[in-house]
């Protein structure tokens, strides 16, 4: 535990970056609730023009399913994926900077993982609380996500905020993974929007996995990026049994021990191509 | 404590072609070049020295300096720190050793330096009271108490300086590695940090290992020099051996009038080496040997001197002396 205290300036200071950039958190908002009324009124086209109607079930998800869907993926996404890991090791390595962290006894991916933290408990206190009280109240209250029973209701939320965290985890590492990259070529424009591309499209954000086609949804189902946006809304939508949330948070584990090693790996072969500018 | 053996680091950068055919054609071929920036470099360092590791702009001083505290990975041969490699073991080697680079801080930015220093102090996990013994310390010898609470980017060049000297020392490493710790400051700041590395070593035994361009520096502080020219080493040894070898070495800059011509002038004696630079005129001379106020008068007197200027030579200058030495050395020993 005393190892890890090390640490904690790095989580204060994302926290603290993360309410720094608040106005902008706000724009962003606006331009995501015009997104999703966008989306709202395309599944609603999509449905009506099925063959039976707004009231039939596409590849498992009927229209109120979908429009809830939707709306908690959107603040599931706001709330989780926010970090600059790529942006940070870029301009590290750009300017040299990353000679700061090579001399101080801490774990330059420690600092990352720290600064998730501190950035993902932020948000989700200051903005988390409010939208997820006022989305699920809502979606709740006009019978869009039926709850039978609070104590289920209250078991899958438990399990949604584990699966949250391993998300923002696994997001971490993906940019870092990315961010890594950027040793080896300056293109870091194009690393970051390979890789927003891939995670929106393969982790269910743009549509549920189960519209894939048959055998890719089988293997996106199986990759980390499902983990990452579509399986934790789907807990809490309760669409899943305790024993497909338990299967589900155990892949995203293994997978985020799997990465963390592959990153430790490519991490440190890449510290030895670093020639730090001025030297 | 330190120790360096056959020590090589390469760059290699790609050749780029000229123009947009060139730029697309690197796309496709890659040649590099090789700059061997370290070639070869080997040499301890007892506790508790103050060394002075010198050498013209690009003699790969700066690139020894970060093999030695574990940013960069040699080429070839290896650094020890108290036996441990720092590019292999960073985390560990770190808590013994402190950095500054004059060029750049570590110190962040947008926070008031005693929250640089309080985040420091949770990263090396220095304990409450060696935390407040130490910035005691570090305030009295260096003056940082009266800017404490300023955001960094506030500070001006020489306060920065001295806070970053102060984070530097924060946990008390065994080695501080000062990268051009006096670069554009001025002579009161200059003269404050070197007093403080003093005291630093003085308290603490630490060793010290600092790059500079400033000879009052390597006067004031070192007792041992390493001159580094091209990744080689071509001086270790004190720094008393080398004024031996040059002597004393000052130069006077001298603006004469335009009516005088300085190779009509009669020469002072043998001891003055004169040469003109359009309108002015340099004389070197051992400062050991002749008096200066002899040649101070002799200025006035004969070139009727404008104005003058008095400095110690430079280190490119015994940077070349010692190079030109070595090959007058080197064609004898052709020669027999």
């Amino acid at each position: 535990m005393r190892r890890l205290r090390k640490y904690k300036p790095f989580v204060r200071a994302s926290a603290i970056d993360m309410m720094a950039y608040r106005f902008n958190i706000i724009t962003w908002a606006i331009v995501t609730v015009f997104e999703v009324a966008c989306l709202i009124f395309l599944w609603l086209a999509v449905y009506q023009s099925s063959e039976g109607g707004i009231d039939s079930s596409i590849n498992g998800f009927t229209y109120k399913e979908m429009i809830v869907y939707v709306v908690l993926t959107t603040i599931f996404g706001f709330i989780t994926f926010n970090d600059d890991t790529l942006w940070f090791i870029n301009r590290d390595i750009r300017q040299g900077t990353i000679g700061n962290f090579l001399i101080k006894p801490i774990s330059y991916r420690g600092k990352f993982i720290a600064s998730n933290i501190g950035a993902f408990l932020m948000m989700s206190i200051v903005f988390g609380i409010p939208l997820y009280a006022a989305g699920l109240g809502v979606l709740i209250g006009i019978g869009y996500l039926p709850v039978a029973s609070v104590w289920d209701f209250i078991a899958h939320f438990a399990l949604f905020l584990v699966a949250s965290v391993l998300a923002c985890l696994l997001n971490g590492v993906i940019s870092y993974i990315f961010g890594i990259l950027c040793f080896y070529t300056s293109a870091a424009w194009g690393l970051n929007a390979l890789k927003t591309t891939v995670i929106s499209f393969l982790s269910g954000t743009l549509l549920p996995i189960a519209f894939f086609p048959n055998v890719f949804r089988e293997i996106v189902t199986y990759m980390p990026f499902a983990g990452m946006s579509q399986n934790p809304v789907l807990i809490l939508m309760m669409k899943y049994d305790y024993l497909e949330c338990c299967k589900v948070i155990l892949i995203s584990l293994a997978w985020l021990v799997l990465l963390e090693l592959f990153a430790k790996l490519l991490f440190s072969r890449a510290i030895k191509v670093v020639t730090v500018q001025g030297g | 404590m330190i120790e360096v053996q056959e020590l090589t680091k390469i760059f290699r950068k790609p050749v780029r072609g000229k123009g947009l055919i060139g730029m697309i054609a690197t796309l496709f071929s890659r040649k590099y070049t090789e700059i061997r920036a370290v070639d070869g470099v080997s040499f301890n360092i007892p506790k508790g020295e103050i060394v002075g590791y010198i050498g013209s702009n690009g003699a790969g001083k700066s690139t020894t300096i970060k093999m030695m505290c574990g940013i960069l990975t040699p080429t070839s041969g290896k650094v020890l720190i108290d036996g441990k490699e720092p590019y292999l073991k960073r985390r560990i080697v770190a808590k013994d050793i402190g950095v500054v680079f004059g060029q750049k801080t570590q110190l962040w930015w947008d926070i008031p330096l005693v929250e640089s220093f309080k985040v420091l102090k949770e990263v090396y996990q220095v304990s409450d009271s060696d935390y407040e013994a130490r910035i005691k310390f570090l305030s009295s010898v260096l003056g940082i108490d009266e800017f404490m609470s300023q955001p960094v980017r506030t500070l001006s060049l020489g306060q920065r300086m001295r806070a970053d000297l102060a984070a530097s020392m924060l946990h008390n490493p065994k080695i501080l590695f000062l990268d051009e710790p006096t670069i554009g400051m001025d002579v009161l700041v200059k003269d404050k940090i070197r007093t403080a590395i003093h005291a630093l070593n003085a308290k603490y035994h630490t060793t010290v290992v600092l790059t500079t361009h400033d000879m009052a520096d390597i006067e004031n502080l070192c007792s041992r020099l390493i001159m580094i020219e091209k990744g080689k080493i071509i001086y270790d040894g004190p720094l008393g051996d080398i004024k031996r070898r040059f002597g004393n070495i000052k130069t006077l800059t001298l603006t004469i009038p335009p009516n005088i011509d300085p190779n009509e002038v009669e020469p002072f004696s043998d001891d003055i080496i004169m040469s003109v630079d359009e309108d002015k005129v340099i004389l070197g001379f051992d400062a050991d040997k002749v008096n200066l106020e002899h040649v101070v008068q002799y200025a006035f007197s004969k070139y009727h001197a404008i104005d003058m200027k008095i400095a110690d030579i430079s280190i490119e200058d015994v940077v070349k002396k010692i190079l030109s030495q070595q090959e007058e050395e080197h064609a004898k020993a052709k020669k027999i």
